[in-house]
């Protein structure tokens, strides 16, 4: 190993082990790490772990820690978005890419985070499901759109979507156990460039918006989705009516299976949606429906 | 088309089910799914929130799920049928499995699923693990980004205004741990 990896090692070493979630990556690096190597190693004093960090080395410290900026989290979600976009293009039709996005920017408009590069596709798949990634990019599927009967459904959808990002769920999902794999091939030398890097974050292709979130994640992005589109003005109750729908597909549906692979099953997210919510939409003026702008595929 | 549905699989559900027959109406089977009141709410005789109340239901009540529309769910209870919104019932699951298989004997009722059975690969894992990056895609998306004012635009276009409403907490008021750690 060259002195410089052992630099960088050690200083990703002290890093590692000096964050809260780390005691497993501790005893990874104890297994990768030669101790004689760790003990020749410059001794890095704490706070100094980071100044000859290399810039790819500063993306992972900072998912690592837990303290990604606005810039690197769209990076690591461009990656993905563009990764995902590998395995199903955008349906061609810029009339519903377009009205899609305004539908999807309102929403976001009325969140915490209202100034985040948002971006929303469908994409070209007949399979029903959505898709977040870090920094605002959204996907739903054709299959999923075509099932839906008016803008608040589709409002509901993205608002859920939006619900991920707001929140960092694929960021704290990255955190826990990519930072494992880039860890270990940081190890083996082979990060040449930062494409590279933010490839062995995310792990294979865009596999992570197929491992599933913790379920509740999804809970907490439900009740987004459901405040946030009743913020834009909104009927609430559409993101629960896509849901009731969804639970009306088969379960042996193949079109369904990853979505209900990676989610609680719909009863269960109705469920969770009907105890949070209680009675807190029973004094709001209706919302709209939004039927009649609604944009049908061709 | 989704109610025709479900009546086409009532025989199924209730051979499966082994449930006796309980309310003798049009069918000899019990209508519709098992289903539990999640909240005290009332039987409305149309699905609209100033439509006149059939029956007040209480927490816990089984009822039969029949049909949901719009945000709302049609159902039967105390011999009467009517509406509650879609939040305050919830459906036991067991008759989904049931219904998986009553529908894939029959005939596709859905635009969308000849044509996933007739071979067009769906986003599974293996296609999304072994996806590569897509720079044109990507690019392609950039065009439709839309900026604020736009987007407010179009909000007002349609008179929607927005509103306040805060998140609710999860039941059993429990902050998940990774919630402490968002600024």
């Amino acid at each position: 190993m060259k002195p410089l990896h052992c630099r960088r090692m050690a200083a990703l070493a002290l890093l590692v082990l000096g964050t809260a979630q780390a005691a497993d990556l501790g005893d990874i690096l104890k297994g990768l790490v030669p101790d004689k190597k760790s003990a020749q190693a410059p001794a890095a004093p704490a706070g100094q772990a980071a100044p000859a960090a290399k810039p790819e080395d500063q993306l992972l410290q900072a998912l690592l820690s837990g303290k990604t900026s606005v810039e690197e989290e769209t990076r690591i979600g461009r990656q993905i978005a563009g990764n995902l976009l590998g395995a199903a293009p955008l349906v061609r039709d810029d009339s519903l890419q377009r009205y899609v996005n305004r539908v999807g920017r309102w929403v976001s408009l009325q969140s915490e985070r209202p100034d985040l590069a948002w971006r929303f596709g469908v994409i070209d798949s007949e399979d029903i499901n959505a898709f977040a990634a870090p920094g605002g990019f959204i996907f739903l599927t054709k299959g999923l759109y075509r099932r839906l009967h008016n803008e608040a459904e589709l409002a509901g959808v993205l608002g859920h979507e939006i619900g991920h990002v707001l929140r960092k769920h694929h960021l704290k999902l990255l955190r826990k156990s990519q930072g494992i794999a880039a860890l270990g091939g940081l190890l083996g030398g082979k990060m040449k460039d930062e494409n590279q890097l933010l490839q062995n974050l995310i792990g294979n292709g865009a596999e992570i918006v197929a491992r599933g979130l913790d379920k509740d994640a999804e809970y907490e992005a439900d009740r987004i989705g459901v405040v946030l589109s009743a913020r834009a003005g909104y009927d609430p109750y559409a993101l629960p009516t896509v849901l009731a729908d969804i639970g009306h597909v088969a379960k042996g549906d193949q079109r369904v299976s990853l979505l209900f692979k990676t989610h609680p099953q719909p009863e269960d997210r109705l469920g969770e949606l009907a105890e949070s919510v209680g009675n807190k939409l029973d004094g709001l003026p209706p919302g709209q429906n939004g039927d009649k702008r609604f944009y049908r595929l061709r | 088309m989704r109610r025709a549905f479900l009546l086409a699989c009532l025989p199924a559900l209730a051979l499966a089910m082994g449930t006796p027959p309980q309310k003798p109406a049009t069918t000899a089977a019990p209508q519709g799914r098992a289903a539990t009141l999640l909240r005290d709410d009332d039987l409305r005789a149309e699905p609209d929130p100033g439509a006149r109340s059939l029956l007040r239901l209480a927490r816990g009540q089984k009822v039969r799920l029949l049909a949901d529309r719009g945000g709302w769910s049609q159902l039967t209870a105390g011999g009467q049928t009517g509406w509650v919104r879609v939040l305050s019932v919830r459906a036991e699951s067991d008759g989904a499995d049931l219904a998986g298989i009553a529908q894939a004997a029959s005939t596709p009722a859905d635009p969308g699923r000849a044509v996933a059975v007739a071979g067009v690969r769906g986003l599974d894992e293996a296609s999304l693990v072994g996806a590569t990056f897509n720079g044109a895609e990507l690019a392609w998306l950039e065009q439709f980004a839309m900026g604020r004012d736009e987007a407010v635009q179009f909000a007002q276009a349609a008179d929607l205004a927005p509103r306040a409403m805060a998140y609710p907490v999860p039941p059993g008021g429990n902050v998940p741990a990774w919630r402490n750690e968002e600024p």
